[in-house]
C-alpha cells in the first residue's frame, strides 16, 4: 500500500533579497495533522519563508513538494522561477493562506469572498459553494455578516471571515502569516479560538505568530528562526518550558 | 421655436453620427489604454519603449495635426501598398479610407495614449495584498486581472475616464475637415445656406450639452457600482 503523501515539504530554501540573505537553508515537513509554528523576532525571514512556500516569494534555491509532487523550477536570467506556472497555480489552491492584513476582496461582501475560489479555481456548483460558505460562516460565528463588505467589519471580524475563505478551498495545509498581528488585543481571542478549533480537527497549518501562549497549547513543533537559520526546533514544551539557546531563552524572557 | 430650415433631420443623423463616432473611439481607446498600461507596468523593456513612444508622441502633437496625418498620409501610404501589390504580384485593388473609420482610428489613438496613464495609475493604485491573496488562492494571472484587479482599478480610473470621455465627445467636432458628415458640419453647411450660424450652433451646443449630461449620469451610476464595499456609497 502506498504511504499517504506528505502535504508539504520545502528542503534547503535559500532567498536572498539584494545583497541580504534572508534564508539560509531552511527545511520543513508538515505531515497529516502538524501544526507547525515559525517563531522569531522580525527579521528573522519567518514571513518570507512562509511565503516561499506558496511562491509569492521565489526562493533563490531549494525544493518544494505538495502532497508529494515537487515543484519544478527552471534558471532564467531573471533568476529562478517556476518552470511551469500552471502546476503553481494548481499547487496554490492546495495551500490556503490567511494573512496579516486580512486582504479580503474588498469589492466583494464576505459571502463573495468565501465563493470567489471555490467556483472560480476549483470549478464548484455555484449552489454548493454558497452552502458550503454558510456552514463556515457559522463556525466561525460570523452567520450575521455574510452580506456585509470588508470595510464594514472590525479586523477580528475580517480575519475570521478570512479564516473561513481559507477553509472553503478544503486545502491540504494552511499557511497563517500573523494572523493576529494586525488585531486590537481584545479581538486576538476570537481568532486564536478559531485556530485552535482547526488543530484540535487535524488540520494540516503552518503558523507564523508572535502569540507564544498558541504556540506553546496547540503546535506539535515549534521551529525558532534567527536571521534566516533554525536556532532551534522542537516540540513545544521543550521549546518553550525549556528553551536550550541563549538567544531563544532571551526572545521568550519576559521584556518587562 | 427655432427655425432649422428643414435641416432638422440632416443634424439629427449628424448628431447620430457623432455619437457613433465618439462610442467606437471611447472603446477603441479603452482597449489601447489597457494595453499601454500593461505594457508601461509589465517588466519587457521592448513593451515599456513602444508604449511611452505611442504616448509621447500622440500627447505632444496636436489633436487636428494627427487627424490629417492620419487620414491624408494614411490614404497616401495605402496607396504605396496597394501598387506595390499591384507591381509585385498583380494584385489590383484599390482602398479608400473611409473617413467615418479614420476618424474612430484617430480620435482612439489620440485618447488611448491619455487613457493609458490614467489605467496606469489606477492599476498602481490597487492593493498589492488583494493581489497577492488572489495568487494565493490558486488564480492565475488573468483570473486575477479579471476578478479583482479590474474591478478594483476601475474605482481609481472612472474619475479619468470620464474626463477623458468628455474631451473626447467634443474632439469628435474635429472630424468634419476630413469630410465626415457629424453634426458639426451639418450645422456649418446649414449656417452658410441660410446665414444664420446662431440658430444651428445653438442646437449643436445644446445636443453636445445633453449627450454630455447622460454621460455624467451614467458615470455617476458606474462610480456607484464600482465604489460598492469602499464605504462611499452602497
Amino acid at each position: 500500500m502506498a504511504a499517504t503523501p506528505i502535504p508539504l515539504e520545502v528542503r534547503n530554501i535559500k532567498k536572498r533579497f539584494g545583497d541580504t540573505e534572508v534564508l539560509k537553508g531552511l527545511s520543513l515537513q508538515a505531515n497529516k495533522g502538524d501544526v507547525i509554528t515559525l517563531i522569531g523576532a522580525s527579521g528573522s525571514g519567518k514571513s518570507t519563508f512562509l511565503r516561499c512556500m506558496n511562491l509569492l516569494e521565489q526562493p533563490d534555491e531549494g525544493d518544494l513538494y505538495v502532497h508529494g509532487e515537487e515543484v519544478r523550477f527552471k534558471t532564467t536570467r531573471r533568476g529562478r522561477e517556476p518552470a511551469d506556472w500552471k502546476q503553481v497555480v494548481q499547487m496554490r489552491a492546495k495551500l490556503s493562506m490567511v494573512f496579516q492584513s486580512f486582504n479580503l476582496w474588498a469589492h466583494m461582501t464576505l459571502l463573495e469572498n468565501i465563493i470567489e475560489a471555490p467556483i472560480h479555481v476549483l470549478g464548484k456548483p455555484k449552489k454548493e459553494a454558497i452552502e458550503h460558505a454558510r456552514a463556515l460562516l457559522e463556525r466561525v460565528g460570523l452567520t450575521a455578516r455574510a452580506d456585509a463588505y470588508p470595510a464594514q467589519m472590525s479586523g477580528g471580524q475580517q480575519q475570521r471571515g478570512a479564516i473561513a475563505r481559507a477553509l472553503a478551498m478544503d486545502p491540504e495545509v494552511m499557511l497563517f502569516d500573523e494572523p493576529t498581528s494586525a488585531l486590537d488585543p481584545e479581538l486576538v481571542g476570537d481568532v486564536l479560538k478559531v485556530m485552535h478549533g482547526l488543530a484540535e480537527e487535524g488540520r494540516t497549518m503552518v503558523v507564523v505568530t508572535h502569540e507564544m501562549s498558541f504556540a506553546r497549547d496547540v503546535s506539535s513543533q515549534v521551529i525558532y528562526l534567527h536571521e534566516g537559520m533554525v536556532e532551534e526546533a522542537g516540540p513545544p514544551e521543550e521549546m518553550i518550558g525549556n528553551p536550550q539557546s541563549p538567544r531563544l531563552q532571551q526572545f521568550l524572557a519576559p521584556k518587562y | 421655436m427655432l427655425d432649422l430650415h428643414g435641416y432638422g433631420p440632416r443634424l439629427l443623423e449628424g448628431a447620430g453620427v457623432t455619437l457613433q463616432l465618439a462610442l467606437l473611439s471611447l472603446l477603441l481607446a479603452v482597449v489601447l489604454g489597457l494595453i499601454t498600461a500593461s505594457a508601461k507596468m509589465s517588466r519587457n523593456w521592448f513593451a515599456h519603449r513602444i508604449a511611452t513612444l505611442y504616448t509621447t508622441v500622440i500627447r505632444g502633437v496636436p489633436d487636428l495635426v494627427l487627424m490629417m496625418l492620419l487620414f491624408f498620409g494614411g490614404q497616401i501610404g495605402v496607396n504605396m501598398i496597394t501598387d506595390w501589390l499591384y507591381y509585385q504580384f498583380d494584385i489590383d485593388i484599390f482602398i479608400n479610407i473611409n473617413e467615418f473609420i479614420a476618424g474612430v482610428v484617430t480620435i482612439g489613438l489620440i485618447f488611448g495614449a491619455y487613457m493609458g496613464e490614467t489605467f496606469r495609475g489606477a492599476f498602481m493604485a490597487v492593493d498589492n495584498g488583494q493581489i497577492e491573496a488572489g495568487k494565493a488562492y490558486g488564480m492565475s494571472n488573468s483570473l486575477v486581472f479579471r476578478r479583482v484587479r479590474f474591478p478594483q482599478m476601475m474605482r481609481h480610473a472612472l474619475p479619468g475616464l470620464s474626463n477623458n470621455w468628455m474631451v473626447l465627445l467634443k474632439t469628435t467636432a474635429l472630424v468634419s475637415v476630413i469630410g465626415l458628415s457629424d453634426m458639426v458640419r451639418v450645422a456649418s453647411e446649414a449656417s452658410k445656406a441660410t446665414r444664420e450660424p446662431f440658430t444651428f450652433m445653438i442646437v449643436v451646443a445644446i445636443i453636445y450639452l445633453l449627450i454630455a449630461s447622460v454621460s455624467e449620469w451614467l458615470f455617476a451610476r458606474l462610480q456607484k457600482r464600482y465604489n460598492i464595499g469602499y464605504g462611499e456609497a452602497d
